[in-house]
């Protein structure tokens, strides 16, 4: 996936329903869900064993970099958003080794830019393993999102500075289906070039 | 799980002596929930039994384990099940011109209202036979909490006392020990995103000062200390036999113990007397505690027989608890006096 600057418009990358996003070339990323053994209890295993998780296919995703930080843009397709109980939510998942379908384990710690639509500010976590988070007090991260005709579209920025082996992933958490902690979809790593 | 019980408290409540004057409720609403995203919390909550509860028919909610000690898939309570939270038309009523027209009323549609004692001393049966007891619930500060062990972040754990407490830090949100609490005592804070529940006043327990429910109640019906320790919640629960688990079938050893409710007899169609059973149907309070609960009421009905007939019983001298101090164990101090730290 490219990144592509955009140099002094910072105002424009943040806003997911900005025109900018138009030059930025969108990557298709295919998403499987965590894989019910890697679950961190035994409660999540049993409850879940029969009950279908992490079905967002794919989300289109682009990235831009402006000064120190670095946009992704991520869009999806979500025909279900009407729920009280769980948020839709997304994160931008940094780190390196082969942790990234558990979201982590301890001997490969990640970080994800998490947001979630019922909450004002965007997160900063510290992941270890599905669901096994801790807020990582250490970057300022910011997200934006809209939701038009059925479809997420959300921005993530944090520092460019947090991105480790020139890769992201992706995880995506579908609310209306009780989505949540370890109950996710995720990506493959997603290598990062700069243009 | 993360756990490092040394020992652990328990609470044991006199069924025959809980008045449901909800005094315990309050004494803890006000101490630990009173923010207005805690509302609808009450962690101690007295419900009317025969009832459905708060939440609303949480016996079916699932949770717990199961007779191989897998866990058993639980539902989340919804807000609605919990019900309350209302606000009211207090400024209509009392300020408005027109007291004498409306009355105080929630602001909330009438179908499907629920709150946490919507069906108080509605209970079962049939005039003149109608029955019903009261039943003060709070977190059962598990030995074996589901809640905690369903937790991803371990937020919930038991700490040396043996109550459940949670980080709320360290709580993300995930609520899965709402789902997997077979008593369904946790609650979920939609603004500050994280799982509330009573966590046994333990910063008084530390200071030894009894639980807010215990101390407060006026009817001398709630007794705490250690399970293990000389005193009479050890006496109740493991000499006499007495106090009994709720739904111990739930697999998750529950440390708040219930003196099941004896009953009078029921009335015959001609108004004499059945001396043949108690008025309470004995298989719906085995659906609550278990077969034992036929042995711990013959006890508690033998020796007040015993009493009356002019011998002593230290059973019943224990459940009547002449003195005060000795319902709250070794948690004697008086909070009035605790400075507090921090």
């Amino acid at each position: 996936m490219k990144i592509v600057a955009k140099e002094g418009s910072q105002a424009d990358l943040a806003n997911p329903a900005s025109a900018i996003w138009e030059d930025v070339e969108a990557t298709t990323v295919s998403l499987q869900p965590v894989p019910l053994s890697a679950q961190p209890n035994e409660y999540i295993r049993v409850s879940r064993a029969d009950r279908p998780y992490g079905q967002t296919a794919n989300v289109a995703a682009s990235a831009a970099s402006c000064g120190d930080d670095i946009y992704v843009r991520l869009e999806w397709q979500d025909d279900e958003v009407a729920n009280t109980e769980f948020a839709d939510a997304a994160a931008v998942v940094l780190g390196s080794g082969d942790g990234i379908g558990t979201l982590g384990s301890d001997d490969a710690p990640m970080t994800l830019w998490y947001w979630a639509n019922d909450r004002n500010e965007a997160l900063n976590l510290s992941s270890v393993g599905p669901g096994v988070v801790r807020t990582n007090g250490s970057a300022t991260i910011a997200a934006d999102a809209e939701l038009s005709a059925g479809r997420w579209s959300v921005v993530l920025a944090g520092p460019a500075s947090a991105v480790i082996d020139s890769q992201l992933g992706v995880a995506v958490w579908n609310g209306s289906n009780d989505e949540r902690a370890g109950l996710a979809a995720v990506s493959d790593w997603l290598s990062l070039d700069t243009e | 799980m993360s756990t490092n019980t040394k020992r652990q408290i328990a609470w044991v409540v006199d069924l025959n002596k809980c008045i449901g004057c909800q005094t315990c409720s309050v004494a803890c609403k006000v101490l630990w929930t009173r923010e207005d995203s805690e509302k609808a919390q009450w962690w101690c909550s007295v419900n009317t039994l025969p009832g459905k509860g708060t939440p609303k028919d949480w016996e079916q909610m699932g949770g717990g384990y199961d007779a191989e000690d897998k866990p058993r898939t639980g539902t989340q309570p919804t807000p609605g099940d919990f019900g309350g939270g209302f606000e009211f038309n207090h400024e209509e009523v009392f300020f408005g011109g027109s007291g004498g027209k409306v009355h105080l009323e929630p602001q909330a549609p009438r179908e499907g209202r629920w709150a946490m004692n919507w069906d108080e001393d509605q209970g079962a049966g049939d005039w003149p036979n109608s029955y019903y007891f009261y039943m003060p619930r709070l977190c059962n500060h598990c030995s074996q909490p589901s809640c905690a062990e369903a937790c991803p972040t371990g937020a919930m754990y038991k700490n040396e006392d043996g109550l459940v407490v949670r980080d709320e830090e360290v709580c993300a949100g995930s609520r899965f020990c709402m789902e997997a609490c077979p008593y369904k005592k946790i609650y979920f804070n939609y603004e500050r995103h994280v799982a509330q529940h009573c966590i046994g006043c333990f910063p008084r327990i530390e200071q030894g000062v009894a639980p807010a429910c215990v101390r407060q109640c006026p009817g001398r019906a709630v007794f705490v200390g250690w399970l293990d320790e000389d005193g009479p919640v050890r006496d109740l629960v493991h000499e006499h036999k007495v106090a009994l688990p709720l739904h111990g079938e739930y697999g998750t050893s529950p440390n708040v113990y219930y003196i099941p409710p004896l009953s009078p007899h029921p009335l015959n169609e001609d108004m004499s007397i059945n001396t043949d059973q108690p008025r309470i149907p004995p298989e719906e309070l085995e659906a609550l505690f278990g077969e034992q609960v036929h042995e711990a009421l013959s006890m508690v009905q033998g020796e007040m027989t015993k009493v009356r007939e002019g011998g002593s019983s230290e059973l019943m001298k224990t459940l009547i608890a002449y003195k005060w101090l000795e319902l709250l164990g070794p948690f004697t101090a008086d909070p009035a006096k605790i400075i507090a730290k921090g």
